[in-house]
């Protein structure tokens, strides 16, 4: 074990870190092509990947940033919701008793299946795929408030109660911050499906966008292009996911006490 | 208790149909955007046949997606937490293949595997597989470092403490991905059929997409809806009923 280790703490901390993990599948990925002499029709080559990405490049650039906006939109909008809807439901049980089922049912709808709807309803704009994306978002934010709020330990609950803190106070300064890592959850659900909506949205008649060059690549039987739309969209799904772990890092300091 | 579930329920949703007839009544909304409920449901029942046809594809595309799905997902979890190195390895990989959005990989499969349902059961897998691996894991790891160490001190071997220890436990988290991934094997079938298939109803709703005949879209969607409302109630049923220690 200590020989196959490096001795040096920064070595060790470096071979452990994501970044090094990314190289090493790259690496990996591009010795198995060669080495197995795999058909590029199933896996062509990294290398091949990044030269077909540089000939392209100012339309995959275009189309990352077009799905980022979409997606970041249609996650704010769809966490915003889903926080305001789980903060309602655990103050009013009758509001939870009546709506929630109903939203339990609006996620068992394809929703991909309203994207031609979509279009006719918000028209061919950004909006459509902003709204695609908030109705994958706001479900997995909703139930993990909800959770986290209903979580909260009675015991600090009274506690607070016997020095007379009340209403807002209760909610800002207890309910609130117990409740904060499971909607951090909540929103981690989240940010993964709303990319997935604003692909899905951009299939039902759009110009720019990674889910365009994904349908564009498949009906012209380009695999290379195909390999390249993944890795974007690998690479953007990353992005979002470790930005949001690092923002969870910063504000819930108080996480590692308990 | 059963009527207290239930009015509420029944009161959004007399509030929720109010609305939908109520908007048509008053704004004047022509049925291309919004049809009335009627005219979906008079259509459904007058297109029943094929549209169930199309339902029956779909379902059984995603229901042996979700099986192979389901098995490889934990065959995989078992074997990572039988053989650490495996684990280290393999990790780095399948979270790279996470990140990247599973309707990403529907041309991919379309290409490789054809216009067929074995195109959809593969990607079906795949979305179920990843559900149920990282939940397995999950669970698979819950019990404590000292359980493990009393009960290999008397002679539990690797297998009999996964049988015996790891497995119940991780149960409960296994289900819940389970019950996760029923909505989602029934969105990643419409998907894969809506960008080529022969039958199913991804098939019916990019068709009639495409002719303009959005009643059949709704209906579709109607007939979809039900059908994963009705496995996912099931499976809540069965969670009941399996899960009773909870």
């Amino acid at each position: 074990m200590s020989r196959l280790m490096p001795a040096t703490p920064v070595a060790r901390a470096l071979l452990r870190s994501p970044l090094f993990a990314a190289l090493a599948l790259a690496l990996a990925w591009e010795l198995a092509v060669r080495g197995l002499a795999i058909s590029p029709r199933y896996l062509p080559a990294l290398s091949a990947v990044l030269r077909d990405a540089w000939s392209v490049w100012p339309q995959l650039f275009a189309s990352f940033n077009r799905t980022l906006l979409e997606t970041l939109l249609g996650f704010a909008a769809g966490a915003a919701f889903g926080c305001l809807a789980g903060i309602t439901f655990s103050y009013a049980r009758l509001m939870e008793r009546a709506v929630f089922p109903l939203f339990v049912v609006s996620q068992t709808v394809p929703v991909v299946a309203f994207g031609a709807l979509i279009v006719i309803w918000f028209g061919n704009s950004l909006l459509a795929k902003v709204v695609t994306a908030f109705f994958l978002t706001f479900f997995p934010v909703t139930v993990n408030t909800l959770h986290g709020l209903a979580s909260c330990d009675p015991q600090r609950i009274a506690l607070m109660r016997s020095f007379g803190a009340r209403g807002p106070v209760m909610f800002f300064k207890l309910a609130l911050p117990s409740a904060l890592p499971q909607i951090l959850v909540g929103l981690r659900l989240g940010i993964g499906l709303s990319l997935v909506g604003s692909i899905v949205g951009e299939w039902f008649g759009e110009t720019l966008g990674l889910g365009v060059m994904l349908i564009e690549a498949m009906n012209s039987d380009q695999i290379v292009r195909i390999w390249v739309v993944i890795v974007a969209c690998g690479l953007m799904g990353a992005l979002l996911y470790s930005v949001l772990t690092l923002i969870e890092r910063k504000i819930i300091w108080w996480r590692a006490e308990s | 208790m059963k009527a207290a579930r239930i009015l509420p329920v029944a009161a959004s949703l007399l509030v929720l149909v109010a609305l939908w007839q109520g908007a048509i009544a008053v704004f004047g909304i022509p049925p291309f955007v919004l049809p009335s409920l009627g005219a979906i449901l008079k259509h459904a029942a007058s297109e029943a046949g094929p549209l169930s046809a199309a339902l029956g594809a779909t379902l059984l595309e995603a229901s042996s997606g979700y099986l192979l799905g389901a098995l490889c997902g934990l065959l995989l979890a078992m074997l990572m937490v039988l053989v650490r190195p495996l684990q280290r390895c393999l990790m780095p990989l399948c979270v790279a293949v996470n990140s990247v959005p599973i309707v990403a990989y529907a041309p991919l499969c379309l290409i490789w595997f054809g216009m067929g349902p074995a195109s959809k059961i593969v990607l079906i897998a795949l979305a179920v597989g990843f559900t149920i691996l990282v939940n397995a894991l999950h669970g698979l790891q819950l019990p404590e470092e000292a359980a493990i160490n009393l009960m290999r001190s008397f002679g539990a071997s690797s297998i009999g403490i996964m049988r015996r220890l790891r497995l119940p436990a991780a149960m409960p988290s296994v289900v819940s991905g389970l019950r996760v991934a029923v909505p989602r094997s029934m969105i990643v079938a419409i998907v894969g059929e809506m960008l080529g298939a022969y039958k199913g109803l991804g098939r019916v709703i990019y068709e009639s997409t495409q002719q303009v005949n959005l009643l059949n879209v709704w209906a579709a969607v109607l007939f979809a809806s039900l059908a994963s409302m009705l496995l996912y109630g099931l499976l809540v049923w069965i969670d009941r009923k399996l899960v009773w220690w909870r």
